[in-house]
Parts: C-alpha cells; structure tokens; sequence
C-alpha cells in the first residue's frame, strides 16, 4: 500500500516515500510500547503468579496448592466463598428478574425509579454500602436493632448484620443489577410472536410465560447471575467489613491475612490461582450462556410486546420496586449521611447534630486530602492509558494481520478473570523480583488499575472500532495520507465516542478501587477507598462516615464531569459516517 | 365451522386519535371461505386481523363468531380462548423447541394424551411435507421449512378459523408460488375459515374466494377476485389491483367522450368522469378501424406478452398489452379498440 499511494499524479514523490517511512516507524513504534505494556502489565504478572505458586523452599514444589487445599482455614475460606456467591447469585435473581419483567413486560409505575436503583446500586462502592449497614444492623449500636430491641420491645426483628445472611444481604445490593440489566435488555429484545403464537393455541399468560418467554431469556438471566456471582466473589470491601468481624474468612480476605507478617508470599499465589481458576470457570460458563442468547435477536421484523396490564397488582409489584429502592440506596445513604452528622451515633442522634467529623477528616486527618489527590490522579490516568492501549490493542486485531494479534488481544482480556486481589498479589510477586523497587508507590497502584481495566477498554474500542468500515481508512490511504495522518484524520474522529465511554467505564471502577489498593498502598499513595477503609478500622464510625460522604461527593462530581465531558466530545464528533463523506 | 363478522370495528392507537388505523370495519366472513385482507402496508390490515385473535382491543363495534360475541370495548375474549389459529409473518417457531415439540405445544396445552398426539403431530407433518425432521430445530430448517411447520403448528388443533399474516413473504419467488397452491389446496381440504393479510395483489387474486381492499383504515370494496379487478369501487381499489390506465371525459347520453375519442354503450352516470381501462383491454390494430389513431413510443418484450407506451393525438399516453407476437415498431400508426363493457367509469 504504501509503495502504491506514491504513484498518486498529484503526490510529491520523495517526500511521500520519506514520510512514509517515518510513519512505518512510528506505527511501529506504538505497536511496540503496546505489546510491551500488555506483557509487563499482564503477562509476566500473571506468570510470575504461576511460578511463584510453585516455588518451594527447594525449587519446584506442589506444596503450596497442597497447602491450600488442606489447610482447613483455606478449605473454609474457600467454602465461604462459594455459599457467598451462590446465595448472592441466587438473590440477584430473586431481585433482579422480577424487576427486569416490570419495566419490560408490565404497566408499573416508577420505571425511571426502578432503572435508577439498579444504575446506583451498581455505582456505589460496595464497602461504603457496607459501613452504612453496620451503622444500621450491628448487633448492639445498630440503630434499626435498637428501634426493635428497646423501642418497639420486639427483640426478634433484629439482625445481626456481622453474619453470612448479613454479608449475603449487602453484597446482593451490588450484584443484582447484572441480572437485571441482562434480562431486561432480553426481555425487551424477545420477539412479541412467539409469545402470541403460543396464546392462540390456548397457552394462558403464565404458561406462555414459563414455556416460552422464560427459556428464551435463560441464557441472558443465567449469564446475569454467573456475572453476579463472579462479582460477589471478588469484593474485599464488604467482606472485610462485615465478615471479619463474625469471623467468616472468605477467599479475599483470607489471601489478605497471608500479606500479615511474616508474608507467605508462595500460599497466597496458590490461593489466588485458585480463585482465578473458579473465575474463569464461571466466565467460561457465562460465555457459553451468552452464546446461546442468539435466539432472543431472532425477531426484528416482529412487534415489540404488548405490555401485561396488571391492574391492582402493578401497585403491588410497584411496592417491591420500591422496598429494593429504599433497602439499596435510601436506608444506606439516610444512615451514612446521619452518622456523619451526628456526635454519638444512638437512637438520639439527631439531638446533638455536629459538623466536627467533617471538620477532622477534611482537615486534622492528615491522610484526606492526599487520599482524594492521589484517587483522581490515579483514575484519570489509568483511564487514558487503559484506553490508549485498548485502542492499539483492537486496531492491531481488527486492521492487520499481525501475527500474535490474537494473542495480544487474548493477552488484554486475561484480567476479567482475576479478582483485584489476586491482580495486586501477582503485581507484588512480579515486582519484588525486579531492581525496580515500586512496592507502595503510586506507580504499583497505577500499573494495577490500568492492567485490571484495560479489558474493559479494549472491548470497548473493539466494538466501536468495528463499526468503523475499514474502506473508510483505506479510502484516505488511497489518497496518499500516512498512516498517522490516516488515524489523527480518519480513524480517531470516528471511534472516539466508543473511546470516551471506554475511559468513562475505567474511569468510575477506580475512583473506588479497594480490593486491589488495600494490598498495594503505602501511607504516601494513599487512596480514597483505603483511606475510608483504615479509618474504619480505628472503629472511629461517625468520623468514617463522614468520610464516605466525602468520598461520594467526589465520585458523583467526578463522574457527572466525566460524563459530561465525554458527552460533550462525543458530541463534536460526526456520529454517522454520512456525516464524514459530507 | 365458523364464519365471522366484523362489525363497525374501530381502533385507533394511542392519542392519535385523528387517524385511526381501522375505521368502522364491516366485514362477514362466510364460514369456509378464503378471505384476504388486502392492501398496502400501513392500511390496517394487520390490525384488523390481530383484532380478530384479540390481541387487541376495538375502540368500538364488535366481532362475533358464530353469533358468538368474541371482542367489543371492555369485553375482549383473550387469545388463548378463542381457538383459533395464526400463522406470523417471521414464523415465531419457537427456536428452543423442535420441530415436534413445535407442533406438539397447542395438543399439550389441550392435554391431549399422548399416543393420540405422537399420532396427529405426525399427520399434521405429513400434511406439510414435513414427515423425518420431528428432531430438528428451527436453525436446522430453511425458511419455507419453518413456515411449514408453523403452519403444521396451527392445523394440528384443528381450529375453525387460520389467520395468515404475510406468511409467504419472506420466501423466495419460486417457492412463494409453491407454497400459493398449497395454501389453497389446505383450505379446499380442510374446510378451515382463512383470514390472510397480504400486500401482494397477485397473490390475493390467485388465493381468495374473497378480497377485502383495505386502505388508510377503511374498507374500500369485498368481492371476489374477478369483482375487484374488473369492477373496481373507486380510484384506489382499480389502481391498487393492477396498472390501469385513466382518461379524463365527459360522459352523456350513453356515450364518453374525450379529446381523442368517443366511446358508445356506456352506462354510468352523466358528467364529467375518468374512464378506467386495464392495458389488456385495449386492442392495438394496424388497420384504420378503431376508435382513433395512435403512435407507438415504445414497446417491451415481456416474453408472454409485450407492452407498448402509445400515445394519442391530444398528447395523452396509455399502456397497453398485447399478444406477444404482435409486434409493432416504434414509431408505427396504429389504431385503438376499447369495449365499452370492460371499462369503469369513476364520476370526476
């Protein structure tokens, strides 16, 4: 191609051939710092978790993964977290299907409402959920136990949240959204005939709706829950928080605990192949799943569905929408926000309401006002780079015919499989073997996130990179631009909506990043999530929240400017390609 | 059996209540009857036909099967109980059930027992050439395969009424044609009342013993085929049945006159009219001994027959079919027969 474009009549030949060249090398040049970003980020990682499970005190051992399975401390970690992500897939669905089928298929009131409870369910940091729980349901200062116990003398309606059933609970409010999401989306996209077909010959609603609809939208309800529970799995927040305390280990915490002096460095990697391995178990299945949901796309040319009128009983349905509403966000904020503000957290809170948490967390707490520098740096930056690499990364897979783009664009997506613990345990593993001392710098935290997210990005680069026709790159070449120009003019334009709501996706995840930090920090590359986290350790419960609170403002603000930045460049760019040949 | 009436049917979505889309529908459906509801698409047909299995509800008027009173505002008998059969214009066989299973869904919805099912599955198959493929799934199956099985699904619960919508377009030409006479055939057979929406005229005319033209909501003529391509009721129904060819004139004492020419026997009301002629109802002789004279502009060979664009004296053009062996150059003088009786006459 590039000795063709030169025989352009109008294109001035030397200069063409040289500018050429040096856009050959340049190209190469960016695909080189990509493939090398992925193999430090990822790949040698990743291996050096590989080799250093299997390294005894004598060379090559199994006795780590002996270790791991017959400890019984791990044996019950893992058991725990297997019931905790099998109740809270179950859970999930239990919530999520019947919302999903309420704004699909039924004239329920509140739609918005419903879709906005599973959008901040998702969005709100699951340890902050957490904490505000704590405030609510501990055995003793919780102060709906209290409501129960000494008010209403109706000592059976209190839960103890530091229990399975109260971890379960909480990490439920952060997962259901994936089955919701799902099955709504398939719901919806479930041609209205096939439903009609089996009416008219004489199936009822509910038959139709179990022999029809519900096997058409399995695959998207079951690849939902295998989401949620890889999900569930992976939160250290929530288990820390809530199963610390009742001495319920699971796989988390339990390779956290290993990091305790002296570190056992060989079971930890063990333990978290372990735990990668149960991962892409379930990625694998829910891949397999979703392969299957062709069907639910068959329709098209059909009618969307009539909505069921439930008559009397969408209020009811409505009343469950909004019990999730008031139990995932309301009674979580409503508590967060009134510990904060209160001296002694106790039924009599709002008697002496104070600003003193503020005041010590914004300004004597010395950690703060690092924490919410470092935080925004951090996610600012591992968006970019997240988001360059995943563009690199499927523009080699999709333009070229590089051999190893598969590898590479395999390579990228590895991370969707390792919880955030394991990334930081391979990060420590990898790094502690290098010259390069970058244990509790900035550099480690960041190098985790971009490595964690940047399959996130690369998908999303990839699937608006594919809507850009390769002839429209081919057409510039044609006319003699390099390859750089090519992309800055051509490629760029057209993908960076796709790019903006990579970045966004990277962006949101990090800002409130804990599962891999809490292994990564120093007391200098403090984060935000780690610094709610240590203070909530000291049991200092009013100040902490005040803390969170914080801490959300900076994250709605954050995403709100994200969001609002990304639409407003999204929105300079030519969404159609029409708009492009004009 | 069952025959059908559609009475006063109104029905409009939404709050757009200034454009209905069926608007004081009134047809009978005379038991065993081919029934085509025909138009273009958007004209309410399909609306009309989903009134008709009560997936939804009139805004008035009422549907009655038998006498019995099946849909009216407020008093809609749901799909599931009206025993009827529909056949989609995507087939909506059911992609995670077999071909058998498919078929099998209405009987076992009906607790049929089982040896008798395995029984009626298989005759139902056989009906629409389907016998061997029992295990298959729909992704197994080509198109027309689906449409039969979809069609194998409704006839297996032997319902008095088949509602058809578009079911052959989505087929190629060929076997599209095929599938026509098989249709037809079925319902000779079976004595079924069919309802069948379709926007191919062609395919109306080969299929009905009865065509409904339905246009912007409303019922624009019901007759048979022969009635609606030769006697049209109005504008649209002659233009929408096939090309036709329109002349301004006047018509009195028996008589249509125009600039070019005067044509006798006619009976329709005096005053200004168009008179309506189909290209094969006008004859092209290359003797003076016609109506008047014409130049030929073109012609097209079409191999069973050849059409010419001709054009009077006053400038006006018509089209006209002819055999194909009559072959005329460009440019020839050639003079025009119409007869009287196979023209329609539509007041201006």
């Amino acid at each position: 191609m590039s000795a063709t474009n030169t025989t352009a009549p109008s294109a001035p030949k030397e200069g063409a051939t040289l500018r050429d060249l040096q856009g050959e090398i340049i190209k190469n040049a960016i695909f080189i710092t990509t493939a090398l970003a992925i193999l430090i980020l990822i790949v040698l990682p990743v291996g050096s978790l590989l080799i250093g499970s299997m390294r005894g005190e004598q060379g090559f051992s199994l006795d780590n993964f002996v270790e791991a399975v017959s400890s019984k401390l791990t044996r019950q970690a893992l058991l725990n977290s297997l019931v905790l992500g099998g109740w809270t897939s179950f859970f999930s669905v239990i919530i999520g299907v019947p919302l999903a089928w309420a704004v699909s298929r039924a004239n329920v009131p509140g739609k918005p409402l419903i879709y906005a409870t599973a959008t901040l369910s998702y969005l709100s940091p699951p340890f902050l959920t957490a904490i505000a729980f704590v405030g609510l349901l501990a055995p003793n200062s919780g102060l709906l136990n209290i409501f129960f116990r000494d008010v209403l003398q109706m000592p059976e309606l209190t839960f103890n949240i530091f229990s399975m059933s109260g971890l379960v609970m909480v990490t439920t409010l952060h997962t259901f959204p994936f089955v919701f999401l799902l099955a709504a989306s398939a719901l919806k996209s479930v041609d209205a005939s096939y439903e009609e077909a089996a009416q008219i010959l004489g199936a009822s609603k509910f038959r139709t709706a179990l022999t029809i609809s519900l096997p058409l939208v399995a695959p998207a309800i079951l690849s939902g829950t295998l989401l949620a529970f890889v999900n569930a799995i992976a939160l250290f927040g929530s288990q820390a928080i809530i199963g610390l305390p009742a001495r319920i280990f699971t796989l988390p915490t339990r390779i956290y605990s290993l990091f305790d002096y002296p570190p056992e460095y060989g079971l930890a990697s063990a333990l978290s192949l372990l735990f990668v391995g149960i991962t892409i178990l379930a990625l694998y299945l829910q891949r397999s799943f979703l392969a299957r949901r062709s069907y639910v796309m068959v329709g098209g040319k059909g009618a969307r569905p009539q909505l069921v009128n439930l008559g009397g009983w969408r209020w009811a349905v409505f009343a469950f929408c909004l019990a999730v509403t008031v139990v995932a966000i309301i009674l979580p904020y409503a508590a967060l926000i009134a510990l904060s503000f209160s001296k002694s957290w106790g039924l009599n809170f709002w008697q002496n309401l104070t600003l003193d948490n503020y005041r010590f967390v914004l300004f004597e707490y010395d950690v703060t006002q690092r924490a919410i520098m470092n935080s925004l740096y951090l996610a600012i930056a591992a968006a970019t780079f997240a988001v360059l690499i995943g563009a690199v990364v499927s523009w080699i897979d999709l333009r070229t015919t590089m051999p190893g783009r598969k590898l590479l664009d395999y390579a990228a997506i590895i991370p969707l499989g390792l919880p955030g613990i394991v990334m930081a345990v391979a990060l420590i593993q990898f790094w502690l073997a290098m010259p390069l001392s970058l244990y509790g710098t900035l550099t480690i935290l960041l190098l985790a996130y971009v490595g964690r997210y940047v399959p996130l990005a690369v998908r999303s680069a990839n699937s608006s990179l594919r809507q850009v026709d390769a002839t429209l790159e081919e057409s510039a070449r044609v006319l003699g631009a390099s390859w750089g120009t090519t992309m800055r003019e051509i490629t760029l334009p057209l993908i960076r909506p796709g790019l903006f709501a990579g970045w966004l996706l990277v962006f949101v995840p990090v800002i409130q990043e804990l599962s891999a930090s809490i292994l990564l920090f120093s007391s200098s590359s403090m984060t935000l999530a780690v610094a709610v986290y240590n203070l909530y350790e000291t049991g200092q419960t009013e100040r902490v929240a005040a803390l969170a609170i914080i801490n959300m403002v900076i994250i709605s603000i954050a995403m709100l400017l994200a969001n609002w930045l990304s639409k407003k460049a999204a929105g300079r760019s030519p969404s159609d390609p029409m708009g492009v040949s004009a | 059996m069952a025959g059908i009436h559609i009475n006063n049917i109104s029905k409009s979505y939404g709050a757009k209540s200034d454009m209905p889309a069926v608007s004081n529908m009134e047809i009978n459906i005379p038991d065993n009857t081919f029934l085509t509801l025909l138009g273009p698409s958007g004209c309410g047909k399909t609306t009309t036909l989903r009134l008709i299995a009560g997936y939804l509800e009139p805004d008035s008027g009422e549907i009655r099967v038998n006498g019995r009173l099946l849909s009216a505002k407020g008093n809609v008998v749901p799909p599931e109980r009206r025993g009827m059969g529909m056949v989609f214009q995507n087939y909506a066989v059911w992609p995670h059930k077999t071909v058998f299973e498919n078929v099998a869904f209405g009987l076992m919805i009906r607790k049929t027992d089982k040896r008798e099912m395995e029984k009626a599955v298989a005759e139902a198959l056989a009906m629409v050439n389907l016998t061997g493929y029992e295990g298959r799934y729909p992704n197994e199956l080509s198109g027309g395969q689906q449409q039969r099985v979809a069609l194998a699904r409704s006839l297996v619960v032997r319902p008095d009424i088949l509602l058809l919508d578009e079911p052959l377009s989505n087929l190629d030409a060929k076997l599209r044609e095929r599938m026509r006479g098989e249709l037809k055939e079925l319902q000779r057979r079976t004595g079924i009342t069919f309802v069948y929406v379709t926007h191919d005229q062609a395919e109306a005319l080969a299929l009905s013993d009865q065509i409904a033209v339905i246009h912007e909501g409303k019922l624009q003529q019901l007759g048979r085929p022969v009635d609606v391509y030769v006697t049209p009721a109005n504008r649209f129904v002659a233009d929408f049945m096939g090309t036709v060819n329109m002349v301004r004139g006047e018509v009195a004492n028996g008589q249509f006159a125009c600039k070019d020419f005067t044509l006798s026997g006619v009976s329709a009301q005096t005053g200004a009219a168009d008179l309506v002629v189909r290209p094969e109802n006008i004859v092209l002789n290359a003797a003076d001994a016609g109506l008047c004279h014409a130049r030929v502009l073109d012609r097209v060979f079409l191999g069973n027959l050849c059409e010419y664009q001709i054009a009077l004296a006053s400038g006006a053009t018509l089209r006209v079919q002819t055999h194909p062996l009559q072959l005329l150059d460009q440019g020839a003088d050639v003079s025009l027969s119409i007869e009287a009786n196979r023209c329609t006459f539509f007041a201006a």
